[in-house]
């Protein structure tokens, strides 16, 4: 039997003033099954609320309607209050008489019977509520990182000085990622290894993180809190505790000629290699694909020099299991090649390069050790010239976003090459310059005002080769579309950054979202930028989006703050809102038919497959079930579902079906 | 003879037009108290019978508001709610059931002005149109009083 | 259908299948269903054009599946519901077989469901000219003329449920209608019942039914409510391309494209 108690509250003279409070209480208590029913000056008060918990000890109230201002306002202050004298929290409605009633209409009988009708609404609604309890599902404190760029560094080392245990996995030869390739980084111009290669270090001796080079991830099962993850640590054909990493077998392994991927295809490097000199793990690792040995079965050069006998050519890729309870993607971005200009010439001329080919040449580690050099000849390049947006902005051959970091990075191309080569000649045809961070605009006005770097606003239609130099042609359009030849050593194409290959799978077997670029998606654009809509799963840096370091940085700390919050409990508490599907006795079992379609309704796939057995283990029926712990309670499954088998608690059937009918019968 | 004064249904999702009606009402923007509003976590959960009940019951005309398209508060909510409601429209006009009385809006929670004028406008409309006689004459079937002791 | 017979008795005898759902001569000059479970009986199966009874809807029945692995003789709009089943997880290659008949009435056998379901996919789903015309009246109606219609035409029904019987996709043990905490679809056959009925089974096959029209041949007052589900075919195709029965992938109504039409909302 529902004994249902009214508090109507006057909120000073917000809601009396438009509203007859006295009458709608007066109203309230003539309905079937409310017990008490009052009006008071200002419920969420000391006393206001006392009265309510004195009336749940006192009536004995099975369930209380608040009616007073909005519940995304004090829901939880009352749910308190009823909890603290004993009701089970979600036993305690609330009737918007002040937002949606008496802040909005005039004073008069159609306001107070609006008043009157919105809470005869809950009064029917809360006799159908169940209590609930909330959620509880156990933590695991340990966190895998994927990807070893500045941003998986950055997250994993705030994770791990939080006090919790760190997997990190990347999929090349060493941590550093791209920020490793640059040379200078604007708007300082701070040498990149110089700032990153203490990080590195860091994180390989820092004892919360366990790193694993040469590793992707195999599969992921479970949910927040709780995942499994299988890490293939692909074979680096050497034991790593012999390796010293002395360098012996790099130096004298015979295949030199393979094109380095570090160097971005202007260098070389051997079979047997480290991808730089300060790479961490400062470790070799065998190419496969390029070794005599593995190809033809012959050399073993590395194996005989090797002093501690740490090559091991049979070496088999191995699986790690291990459990997580969170996961920070920090995969990165890679460079759209810009062959898809062939007007551009990219591919066909060596001298036109892409921006990230650029930092090598700068970088003192790089193929030319610094020195601006023309890859088809080694010329240092008297004239130079820099394309922005080739491959950016571009919805009709390129990709229509804009890659946010080219403007900077050829204003810094630029600067680098005029501080190198003195007296040469830089040119940038661009269409905006978009400099908006801390001394970014500053930055470029230096390159325009100090260095000499000729910004010519407009685009280039043609890239093409006569008598040993590249012409340029463009066009000046501030200057009304005035032509622009150019008789240039080199060209610089500014690339398109784009999500990382592989993206795609990865997301997939995370079950997260991605977008049509096959960036990660954050579950909102604006206030939950490092969030998933895959509970547990955390973005930092660009596999998101196109970003700069000093962003990637800033969302790898939040992501690992995330991450921390979580870790921060032993258990995760969640509002028992969600999803259910209900179990009735054999031989039904539910009336769930198993269909799924409630399946794809799912934003988070909470709903899982359950099979029904028998006795002998045989499998009767396999019907689905909501996973509690990523059910989010959007309710899409509950209207999804024909035969009704699935409701979602706090707005089940039976709760919407009394609201409208109160509504309307007696409205 | 009194001015006809229609019955709306509004259905609205938690996170977006909840939350803009309640900035209707913190910004004091006054409109027509003919709609009474229910709560739901997302338009998503709301099913068909629903808006069918509403005019069994007597509703003139039904407001059905959610989140605008990519911000669902559960991504993909609304999404399934707009192919729903197409389909609905669609087999509802084909039976003959008037769907000029069914408003269909995305109003998010900034939007406090807009809801406003949702209201406002559904209200002037189903006044014009009038009650819902046609279906409220076939929804007035004898209920049998239930009487057991 | 010799052939038919043929391989249904081979079928039978080397116990690969249990059971083989055709159609026989009933009483009258109708066809019925039939369970051949002993080869013998299998010269009592036959196939001519009365033969649209879509058996599909005996698949998913528990009495028929007890009986082990079964053959089922199937058009091609038996097939769709097959595929259709299979994609709702009612049915698999584990425990139906399919001898498809071809337009031209012959036999054609399918090793597995994902034979059949490339074979379904080479015939759109049409509606066909009569109802067209049908439809086309309708739509030339007013709103009001249109409402009329159906309280009309729909006032005979006595909810007898022949259609849902008959349709192989409710197959759910428990029907929405049957679904009373609380009662959302009213049971008894006055105006509004037949009306929200009708309504909400139509709106529970959108995506999924494949114009058998078994729901109105099974109508014992011959209502034409598969006006309702051809209407919605249509809109299937006009908003959203239309839809063939698939074994995996995305269902109709359980996608969306983030530019659906939305003209209506504001």
């Amino acid at each position: 039997m529902s004994k249902i108690g009214v508090f109507v509250c006057h909120c000073g003279e917000n809601i009396s003033a438009t509203v007859d409070c006295a009458k709608v209480a007066e109203t309230a208590a003539g309905y079937d099954g409310v017990v008490y029913s009052i009006d008071y000056k200002y419920m969420c008060s000391d006393p206001g609320q006392s009265l309510i918990k004195s009336a749940i000890v006192e009536k004995g109230l099975t369930g209380v309607v608040v009616a007073s201002c909005s519940p995304r306002m004090h829901e939880p202050t009352f749910r308190k209050a009823c909890a603290e004298a004993g009701l089970n929290p979600y036993m305690c409605e609330m009737a918007n008489l002040r937002e949606h009633c008496s802040w909005v209409h005039e004073k008069g009988d159609a306001t107070t019977q609006k008043a009157i009708d919105l809470v005869r609404i809950l009064v029917e609604k809360v006799k159908k509520n169940h209590s609930l309890n909330s959620i509880k599902v156990p933590v695991t404190k340990t966190a895998l990182v994927i990807g070893g760029g500045i941003a998986g560094i950055q997250a994993s080392l705030d994770i791990a000085n939080s006090g919790h245990k760190v997997i990190l996995i990347e999929r090349d030869p060493s941590i550093g990622g791209h920020m490793s390739q640059l040379s200078e980084t604007f708007p300082t111009l701070d040498c990149s290894q110089c700032i990153l290669t203490p990080r590195m270090v860091e994180v390989a001796q820092h004892p919360n993180i366990t790193l694993y080079t040469y590793a992707e991830l195999e599969s992921l099962e479970g949910f927040i809190g709780n995942f499994k993850a299988k890490i293939r640590r692909k074979s680096k054909s050497i034991d790593e505790k012999l390796c010293t990493g002395c360098g012996q077998c790099t130096t004298k392994c015979p295949v030199k000629k393979i094109p380095s991927e570090f160097n971005e295809g202007l260098g070389k490097r051997t079979a047997i290699y480290v991808p730089f000199p300060q790479a961490v793990p400062n470790k070799p690792v065998i190419d496969r694909i390029n070794c005599t040995y593995y190809i033809k079965g012959k050399c073993k050069v590395c194996e005989i020099v090797c002093p501690t006998k740490a090559i091991r050519f049979d070496q088999e890729d191995t699986i790690v299991e291990v459990e997580v309870g969170a996961i920070v993607l920090a995969t990165g971005f890679a460079v759209k090649q810009p062959d898809f200009f062939p007007e551009y010439g990219y591919g066909k001329f060596p001298d036109v390069i892409t921006g990230l080919q650029f930092e090598r040449l700068a970088s003192a580690s790089g193929p030319t050790l610094g020195e601006i050099r023309r890859p088809s000849d080694g010329k240092i390049p008297e004239k130079i010239v820099f394309l922005a947006c080739a491959g950016s902005r571009d919805p009709a051959k390129g990709i229509p976003y804009c890659s946010k970091i080219c403007c900077m990075y050829i204003a810094k191309h630029a600067m680098l090459y005029q501080h190198k080569v003195h007296g040469g000649k830089s040119y940038v045809f661009y269409m905006d310059i978009r400099a908006g961070g801390k001394m970014y605009e500053e930055f470029v006005r230096r390159a325009i005002e100090d260095d000499g770097v000729n910004y010519i606003r407009g685009r280039v239609s043609r890239i093409y080769e006569k008598n040993g130099k590249l012409i340029v042609k463009g066009a000046d359009t501030l200057l009304g579309a005035m032509p622009v030849d150019i008789e240039a050593d080199m060209v610089v194409l500014a690339t398109a950054g784009i999500a990382n290959e592989g993206s795609e799978e990865l997301a997939q077997k995370l079950h997260t979202s991605y977008d049509s670029y096959h960036f990660f998606s954050e579950a909102h654009p604006k206030l939950k930028p490092v969030e998933t809509n895959t509970a547990g799963i955390f973005l930092a840096g660009a596999c998101q989006s196109p970003k700069d370091i000093p962003e990637s940085v800033a969302m790898a700390s939040g992501a690992a703050v995330k991450v921390a919050c979580l870790f921060s409990q032993d258990e995760l508490t969640r509002e028992p809102l969600i999803a259910m599907v209900n179990r009735q006795a054999a031989p039904v079992y539910s009336s769930c038919v198993g269909c799924f379609l409630c399946v794809s309704a799912c934003p988070y796939q909470a709903i899982e497959r359950e099979e029904i057995k028998n006795r002998n283990g045989e499998v009767i029926k396999t019907i689905a079930k909501v996973n509690p712990g990523l059910c989010q309670g959007c309710g899409t499954c509950v209207a999804f579902c024909r035969t009704k088998s699935i409701d979602i608690q706090g707005y089940t059937h039976e709760e919407m079906y009394s609201e409208v009918m109160a509504l309307l019968n007696d409205y | 003879m009194a001015e006809f004064e229609p019955k709306i249904v509004a259905f609205v999702c938690n996170w977006c037009t909840y939350a803009g009606a309640d900035l209707t009402g913190t910004s004091r923007i006054k409109y027509a108290s003919n709609v009474r509003i229910i709560r739901f976590p997302c338009t998503g959960r709301i099913d068909y019978m629903l808006l069918l009940k509403a005019f069994d019951e007597g509703a003139d005309g039904i407001i059905v508001s959610g989140c605008h398209p990519n911000d669902c508060h559960y991504t993909s909510g609304n999404f399934h709610a707009r192919r729903r409601w197409i389909m609905f429209r669609e087999l509802c006009d084909f039976v003959g059931i008037d769907i000029n009385r069914v408003l269909f809006s995305w109003v998010s929670a900034a939007e406090g002005a807009k809801w406003a004028d949702v209201v406002n406008t559904t209200v002037t409309k189903i006044r014009e149109l009038g009650p819902y006689t046609e279906y409220q004459e076939v929804a007035k079937y004898p209920v049998r009083e239930v009487t057991n002791g | 259908m010799d052939e038919l017979r043929k391989r249904a008795k081979e079928l039978l005898e080397s116990k690969k299948v249990s059971v083989v759902i055709g159609y026989e001569e009933g009483t009258g000059d109708r066809i019925r269903a039939l369970f051949v479970e002993k080869p013998e009986d299998v010269s009592r199966l036959i196939f001519d054009s009365r033969c649209v009874l879509n058996l599909a809807t005996y698949i998913t029945k528990h009495e028929v599946k007890a009986k082990g692995k079964m053959a089922i003789t199937a058009t091609i709009p038996v097939m769709r519901s097959i595929v259709q089943l299979a994609y709702e997880f009612q049915v698999s290659d584990k425990n139906l077989l399919v001898l498809g008949i071809t337009p031209e009435s012959n036999l054609m056998e399918f090793k597995d469901l994902l034979e059949v379901e490339t074979y379904i996919h080479k015939f759109e789903i049409e509606i066909n000219a009569s109802y067209r015309e049908k439809l086309d009246k309708l739509a030339a109606m007013t709103q009001a003329e249109r409402w009329r219609f159906w309280i009309d035409e729909l006032a005979p029904c006595f909810k007898c449920y022949a259609c849902r019987a008959a349709c192989p996709m409710c197959y759910c043990h428990r029907c929405t209608v049957d679904f009373n905490q609380p009662q959302w679809i009213p049971v008894p056959s006055h105006e509004l019942g037949n009306l929200e009925w009708h309504i909400m089974r139509a709106v529970h096959l959108i995506g999924r039914c494949i114009d058998c029209d078994a729901c109105a041949n099974a109508c014992p007052l011959a209502i034409p409510i598969n006006l309702l589900n051809k209407r919605l075919l249509e809109d299937a195709k006009k908003h959203f391309g239309g839809y063939q029965p698939i074994l995996k992938g995305d269902h109709l109504m359980s996608t969306f494209k983030p530019d659906d039409k939305e003209n209506f909302i504001r």
